[in-house]
């Protein structure tokens, strides 16, 4: 499969009242088309903001590090150099929505309140596909009832408040899908909803996927989630991809212990009468980074002397798993 | 747990100082911390000062006040502002001075006026002797803050004269604690008046609720200054000036408290059913008891800030209604009453200083607005963290 | 479906509106029944004073019992009132020596004229500005308008007005002041009479729009500023939309909702400032004659004038209700 997303040492950072902060720090990923990417990590793990910067949505007290690459390979082949396109560029707005659509957690702030379900999707329509008011209207209702929204001729004329939350996320991703993306992005999209709803909004999601052959990065805190969705998977501790692999592989064998705490902490049904292990302690904030590997003030594992005091690199412990942990990287510790 | 022990044996000195800082900061009560985070509030500071200085000078007028709201004089009648100055042709002083005035005939017009006599100097003097009078109305004193020296065989006027003759300096200090006492005490009655009806709708609900709202809704909806008109007709002619200052600031404050009692309502609806309050009621208290002491001091914070930013709708009203003639009458003085005198475009001509007295209004309202921004914002306990 | 809710919504702010209307107008009646003696003394007073003729108690109480004024309270309410609503008759202006509808005149129409002047102005001006604020948030300009509303707020209108008049009579000329020209003030409408009141309207307009806009500026500003943070317009930055189709549709149509709400506090505003700046302008519309009523102790224009000023709030707050409803389709299922 083709690359069609890679992002090469991004960084973040935010001028703030209290100097400088960089929540996001040196995070290097690919998409390929038609596979799904899982991004996993507690929130203010940098999660979201990695995504927004793709699409250029951070507020301007942000800057990006000197040497962020982004590129992204669009429907016509040709290479784009995300996060700095021209503010207002008609190749900006043609990436927004045309080329990378974006779906977020809570489906009924993500539509304005006072236009229809169906307003909001013509004009995205209309933007993206060039076609007439008409057209657009009976398009909007071919997607609605895609997503599985029954009477979608009439419910096309309704406003957000009057939808379910279930049915309001199977709008927005009707809405999100209907300009025609090549890659989306899901920030916690079933985060919102109750668990029912949440599977079937996975399931929808999933084979919309398949049937459109789009890239996807989705975003979640829940590793159960990624077992059932993403074929890699990424996890984020303070800003920085602490493990990275193939998403059974990961599940299966953990070599961080971060991601082996984020596992011991999903209940199953084998362990019901355990006690769940919630990863101990809390997550540092940004303007207070620790110094070292950044999870070393919660991992049981650390090693004094080397985890608090240098920052681990990133290591291959087998082929196509790539882990940042000293537990992993002997010849470079015996170095240090 | 070996890291947790061999980490606070590390603690530096600094990091004491955090945790002491922070453990005050977590133990501090609430009204502490509105506090602490007002006094960073740097415009709100600055407005509580001034304010401050406005309603000490309002209360001790008759103290800082050189002269008397009604005393004239003569000799110096609608004066320009005398400036103290340091230096003149015939040199300098340490000790702030004016130049004498003396009375001469205009070439053209031969009217009599007042030019400053360079040869003269009087020098500014502070807990004068001057005029007897009783400081809060009962304490007799007959020093003043400032002023000339009994000697002297003239009177200092900083901002000048009226018509009459009277000093703008003084009439201003003393207006000042008639308008700001207008504002205090029809804020006092608007606030019992919503905490009462607010109260009532706002516990009980229902029925009684939708009566007190329509009634509310009418008392919002009537203009107050055409409805001030005519209940002024009403008032008698032959009443004096203090039965016409508490009509009026009754009249205001009767009519000033509907927003604050929907604040009140609408707070009060929303917790009525939680479970604090509930349990109150249950374990048979009575509603004023419970309204009190537990619906209340949830939202007091709130409830000052609409105390004070509705100072100034009182204060505006005063000064427009006696502007023009309908609401305190001379011989009281209010800014209103002050700017009475200065209602042509003759009078920005002629003389600007008659405007003095509004400089006060606008910053008193200022304040009053700025002071409710900073509460809120301090009151708000979301606003930041630390 | 949603036409029956718009119309079940309607009618319940009308009955709200009518119900009002007439707490109101108790209000009123009883403002007017307030001054010491009655109509009738007043009339035989003002009628009588100074001819020579003595008036005895006979002729008083005839009077009274020509006017109805003989009758218990209530029955007098309704009298006054069912004049009001089935004949638009206010009653008898006595300073006048004419009825309160003639008195008042077409200057019910100069009124609504220096409203809605103002109104429009104070829209015009402060919608765009307050927008423009909260998108430039935190810049110079929006530091400078900031200040300014506070001013706004802060100036007595009285004051702005003789300040305002001051500067137009130096620019352009001493007739400005009033609301004609000498030669048109008692002329009959024309155009050229229509024409010379829009000269003469901006110095009222903007002196009652003043605080109006300073207040709508930092209300459009706060809620312009909770709006841009709203997910619902990154999700459509998302996905394309041009910037400033994007502000224009999603923030800014929400940020006027509570200028709207508010329409009825801002003309309640207008009407409270309209008679003290009637006097330092000249304007020789209803907020002077309410004045002068006040001061002859006519009751009848008096409370005629409260009465429509009042009507007119209420009027507009339940057109204001409505605007919302067809502004916000929440509003109508949360009522």
């Amino acid at each position: 499969m083709p690359t069609m997303l890679s992002v090469e040492n991004l960084s973040i950072s935010f001028r703030t009242d209290e100097g400088v902060i960089t929540p996001v720090q040196g995070v290097t990923f690919a998409v390929e088309a038609g596979r799904t990417l899982g991004l996993v990590g507690e929130s203010g793990s940098g999660k979201s903001i990695s995504t927004k910067a793709l699409m250029q949505l951070l507020p301007g007290t942000a800057m990006l590090g000197e040497n962020t690459r982004m590129t992204y390979t669009d429907k016509g082949g040709k290479d784009i150099a995300l996060g700095h396109l021209k503010h207002g560029s008609r190749e900006l707005r043609r990436i927004r929505g045309g080329e990378i659509g974006m779906i977020f957690q809570e489906p009924m702030a993500s539509f304005s309140p006072v236009y229809t379900i169906g307003n909001q999707m013509m004009e995205a329509i209309m933007l993206h596909r060039g076609l007439k008011k008409r057209e657009a209207r009976e398009f909007a209702v071919e997607m609605l009832d895609k997503v599985g929204i029954s009477n979608a001729a009439a419910r096309i004329d309704q406003y957000p408040h009057e939808l379910s939350g279930g049915m309001r996320q199977r709008a927005m991703i009707a809405l999100t899908l209907s300009a025609g993306p090549a890659l989306l992005i899901a920030d916690e999209p079933t985060t919102a909803l109750d668990v029912t709803i949440q599977a079937q909004v996975l399931d929808l999601m999933r084979d919309l996927q398949r049937e459109l052959g789009m890239g996807m990065i989705f975003i979640t805190h829940d590793l159960g989630v990624i077992a059932q969705i993403a074929d890699d998977v990424a996890v984020m501790y303070l800003g920085t991809i602490v493990e990275r692999g193939p998403a059974r592989e990961v599940i299966r064998n953990p070599q961080h212990p971060y991601t082996q705490g984020l596992l011991d902490a999903i209940p199953s049904v084998e362990h019901l009468h355990d006690r769940l292990k919630p990863v101990p302690g809390d997550i540092p904030s940004p303007t207070n980074r620790p110094t070292g590997c950044p999870f070393h003030t919660r991992c049981a594992q650390a090693i004094p002397g080397i985890c608090d005091a240098q920052e681990p690199v990133e290591t291959t412990p087998m082929p196509g798993r790539a882990v940042r942990c000293w537990l992993h990287s002997d010849k470079d510790r015996s170095a240090a | 747990m070996i890291d947790a022990t061999h980490q606070i044996d590390d603690l530096s000195a600094a990091e004491e100082k955090e945790r002491e800082r922070q453990l005050k900061y977590y133990s501090a009560s609430q009204w502490t911390l509105i506090w602490w985070r007002f006094r960073r509030h740097r415009a709100a500071m600055i407005a509580a000062s001034l304010l401050g200085l406005m309603a000490l000078a309002g209360i001790f007028a008759e103290f800082v006040a050189p002269y008397g709201p009604v005393s004239r004089d003569t000799k110096y009648i609608e004066g320009a502002p005398q400036m103290p100055r340091f230096c003149d042709a015939a040199g300098c002083s340490m000790v702030p001075f004016i130049n004498g005035t003396k009375t001469e005939r205009d070439p053209v017009t031969l009217r009599a006026i007042s030019v400053p006599d360079p040869e003269v100097r009087h020098y500014i003097q502070f807990f004068v002797k001057g005029e007897r009078v009783k400081l809060l109305g009962f304490i007799p004193i007959d020093r003043h803050l400032i002023g000339l020296s009994p000697d002297a065989d003239q009177k200092i006027h900083f901002w000048g004269t009226d018509d009459l003759g009277r000093d703008v300096f003084s009439r201003t200090i003393y207006a000042t604690r008639t308008s700001l006492s207008i504002g205090v005490i029809g804020v006092l009655i608007s606030f019992v008046l919503a905490l009462i009806i607010g109260g009532v709708a706002g516990y009980f609900g229902g029925i009684i609720d939708n009566v007190i709202q329509r009634v509310t809704e009418v008392i919002r909806v009537v203009p107050i200054i055409p409805l001030y008109m005519g209940l002024a007709a009403a008032m008698p002619k032959e009443w004096s000036t203090t039965q016409v200052y508490f009509a009026m600031t009754l009249i205001l404050g009767l009519f000033g408290w509907p927003t604050l009692a929907r604040r009140i309502r609408s707070q009060l609806l929303s917790i009525r059913n939680e479970d604090y309050v509930v349990a109150a009621r249950l374990a048979g208290a009575r509603p004023g008891r419970i309204i009190a002491q537990h619906m209340l001091p949830s939202f007091t914070s709130f409830i000052i800030v609409d105390l004070v930013i509705s100072f100034p709708y009182m204060i505006l009203s005063e000064t427009a209604l006696s502007f023009v003639g309908l609401g305190l009458r001379p011989p009281s003085v209010s800014w209103g009453v002050l700017l009475q005198q200065a209602q042509s475009v003759r009078a920005i001509e002629q003389t600007p200083w008659l405007f003095i007295p509004a400089v006060f209004v606008v910053v008193a309202v200022l304040a009053f607005t700025v002071i409710g921004d900073g509460l809120r914002d301090a009151a708000d306990p979301y606003s930041e963290a630390h | 479906m949603g036409d029956t809710i718009l119309l079940r919504f309607t009618l319940e702010r009308f009955v709200g509106m009518v119900i009002t209307m007439a707490l109101v107008s108790v209000m009123v009646f009883l403002i007017m029944e307030l001054p010491p003696g009655d109509y009738a003394d007043r009339y035989a007073f003002r009628k009588y004073s100074g001819t020579g003729v003595n008036v005895t108690e006979a002729d008083i109480e005839a009077i009274r019992r020509d006017l109805g004024l003989d009758k218990p309270m209530v029955l007098r309410y309704f009298d006054w009132i069912g004049g009001i609503v089935l004949h638009w008759d206010f009653g008898q202006a006595f300073a006048f020596e004419t009825s309160v509808t003639k008195v008042i005149g077409d200057k019910v129409w100069l009124t609504a004229g220096i409203l809605f002047a103002t109104l429009l102005l104070t829209y015009i001006v402060s919608i765009p500005i307050g927008i423009f604020a909260a998108v430039r948030r935190g810049s110079a300009v929006d530091y400078g308008l900031t200040v300014f509303s506070y001013l706004g707020l802060a100036l007595p209108n009285f004051l702005l007005a003789l300040v305002m008049l001051y500067f137009a009579n130096r620019w352009f000329g001493a007739d400005i002041g009033g609301l004609f020209s000498a030669q048109y003030r008692d002329a009959p409408w024309s155009a050229a009479k229509v024409w010379d009141m829009m000269k003469h309207l901006w110095l009222p307009a903007v002196v009652l729009a003043w605080s109006a806009v300073a207040y709508q500026i930092q209300t459009v500003r706060a809620t312009m500023s909770d709006e841009l943070n709203k997910l619902s317009v990154t999700a459509a930055r998302a996905r394309g939309v041009p910037e400033t189709k994007l502000l224009i549709k999603y923030p800014a149509r929400l940020a006027i909702n509570p200028v709207v709400s508010t329409i009825g506090f801002d003309v309640n505003r207008i009407f409270s400032e309209l008679p003290i700046v009637a006097v330092v302008l000249g304007l020789t519309e209803l907020g002077e004659l309410l004045l002068k009523a006040y001061l002859d102790l006519d009751m009848n224009v008096a409370g005629a004038i409260l009465l429509m000023l009042t009507f007119a709030i209420v009027f507009m707050n339940f057109f204001s209700d409505l605007l919302l409803a067809w502004l916000d389709p929440r509003i109508k299922l949360g009522a």
